[in-house]
């Protein structure tokens, strides 16, 4: 693969790696799967729909749930609107609050948000300053009418893994519904929706080597847990999403989901050694914070504050690489990430911070280039920035 | 464009900004500070005035790439000229040279601030 840059934005997302690709091409190409998979009337029909069944069977493995859990969506944003919604909806005679935290994604917050705006109340808990919701923290929070908990599993922007075993059984317990974006968990950390007892688990291909545009939202079985669709139509997928199943980005999805579960362990320890590399040659500029938990953290994600640099000449003078930064617009907004902030860093840190993430094609010569330019450019710029007095 | 949201000349200067840096306290040398980490941009200039006239000047910055390239290019600009030059110099010029985003004009004010107050300094001191 050639690269303009070091692609270090793993977590934003992944490339599809070339044997998914080569599973969905000869999706595309084979001259008997381009019947509608709700066509079971015919032959072409049937054989698109056991392709996607086939692929249904992969996600539900890679999660530990049973096929028919399995419900698709065009990604996690939908699959979170659905779980959220689809819940708060059409249960709200159970109870009106909902507790989530205030470093969820914005797929998450933002249907919250609208939910308040219906009459719901929200409960947005502030986490440790390692980026940890602690389960007593959400014992504390819930109330005779909590409805629901949602609760991410890995933090896009820092990495850190939430106990959602430990919620599940708290919300098992205490009969309130949990439901996990797991976006950035899968191919990286055990997710057993069994084991975990989740209720709801929001999952995406692009960020585990599969296609942008498809994903899937697990909806717990036994017992059964009824939703209100988004969608209304043709009443595929058990009437909770309407819309003509698209073949190709499901065997994708699928393909890519065996992938995760079969090559996680493999892919891990090779990553948690190029981030410890990586972290091993930031750290030698000195004046960096490491953002979230240091050992409670998925192996591919690396968040750091520079101190004594402005944020957005720190991402120019690296744009060799390719990182994120928390930051919400990189010219004229200066407001830093709302995730560093939730974690106690100030507007000026949560700006001078940077998002490394590492993935399945990520090379020991791209973690030696990064930390090359970090070495170069940090002290650099750190030397205009000295105000002296 | 090396990036859509910066022109050459800024990515030139901000690659390679000349006169980074201050000037020690001394006879002569004159100096002006304007802004805040949190207004989004500090300037620090410093110069040294010889025969009425600037004959060396040093910038640094915690700011924008934009704000290291107009350091850059001002400090440049700022040898041969004299105290009516910094106080009446403006910021328009060099943000149009620049193709400065709107949304960051309060950033050259700021730079315009730091000018007057070299001014400032130069009438103090002689």
């Amino acid at each position: 693969m050639t690269h303009s840059c070091i692609y270090l934005d793993y977590a934003a997302s992944t490339p599809v790696d070339p044997r998914v690709a080569q599973a969905m091409i000869e999706c595309l190409q084979a001259a008997d799967t381009h019947g509608n998979p709700s066509s079971m009337g015919h032959e072409l029909g049937r054989r698109a729909r056991a392709l996607v069944e086939k692929a249904r069977a992969q996600v539900a493995s890679a999660i530990g749930a049973q096929p028919q859990s399995i419900v698709w969506t065009s990604g996690a944003t939908e699959s979170n609107n659905l779980a959220l919604f689809g819940v708060a909806l059409l249960h709200a005679d159970k109870g009106r609050h909902i507790v989530t935290s205030k470093t969820e994604h914005k797929a998450v917050l933002d249907p919250l948000k609208q939910l308040e705006r219906q009459g719901f109340t929200v409960t947005y808990l502030k986490p440790q300053p390692n980026g940890i919701v602690t389960p007593e923290q959400i014992a504390e929070a819930l109330r005779p009418d909590t409805l629901l908990v949602s609760l991410m599993h890995v933090n896009n922007e820092i990495g850190v893994i939430q106990d959602v075993g430990a919620v599940g059984r708290l919300c098992r317990e205490r009969g309130v519904l949990l439901h996990v974006d797991a976006a950035q968990s899968i191919g990286k950390v055990d997710v057993n929706v069994e084991a975990m007892q989740i209720d709801l688990l929001s999952m995406t291909a692009h960020k585990v080597y599969g296609p942008k545009g498809v994903g899937a939202l697990y909806v717990r079985k036994t017992p059964p847990l009824a939703l209100r669709p988004l969608l209304y139509g043709g009443g595929q997928e058990g009437g909770l999403r309407s819309g003509t199943l698209p073949t190709h980005q499901i065997v994708g999805m699928g393909a890519a989901f065996a992938l995760a579960t079969s090559e996680r362990e493999a892919d891990a320890a090779r990553l948690r050694s190029l981030r410890d590399r990586l972290w091993q040659g930031i750290r030698a500029v000195g004046a960096v914070d490491l953002n979230g938990d240091p050992e409670q953290r998925v192996a591919n994600i690396l968040n750091v504050s520079f101190h004594g640099v402005e944020g957005e000449s720190l991402q120019f003078a690296l744009r060799e690489l390719a990182v994120s930064t928390g930051a919400a617009c990189s010219s004229g907004s200066d407001e830093g990430s709302y995730v560093l902030r939730a974690l106690g860093r100030d507007d000026q840190l949560a700006q001078s911070s940077l998002r490394f993430s590492l993935g399945r094609f990520t090379t020991e010569a791209d973690i030696e280039a990064a930390i090359a330019a970090v070495q170069r450019e940090v002290p650099r710029l750190r030397e205009i920035a000295k105000l002296s007095p | 464009m090396s990036d859509p949201g910066y022109s050459d000349l800024v990515a030139e200067h901000f690659d390679r900004p000349r006169n980074v840096g201050a000037l020690a306290p001394g006879p002569g040398v004159i100096s002006g500070r304007a802004g805040s980490p949190e207004q989004g941009a500090e300037f620090r200039l410093t110069a040294r005035v010889v025969d009425g006239r600037i004959a060396e000047a040093r910038f640094q910055v915690f700011g924008c790439p934009h704000c290291v390239a107009a350091g850059s290019i001002l400090t440049g600009m700022l040898v041969g000229k004299d105290r009516d030059f910094l106080r009446t110099w403006s910021w328009r010029e060099l943000a149009s040279q620049l193709n400065l985003p709107t949304a960051k004009r309060g950033r050259f004010l700021i730079l315009e601030d730091a000018v007057r107050a070299l001014s400032d300094n130069w009438e103090k001191q002689f």
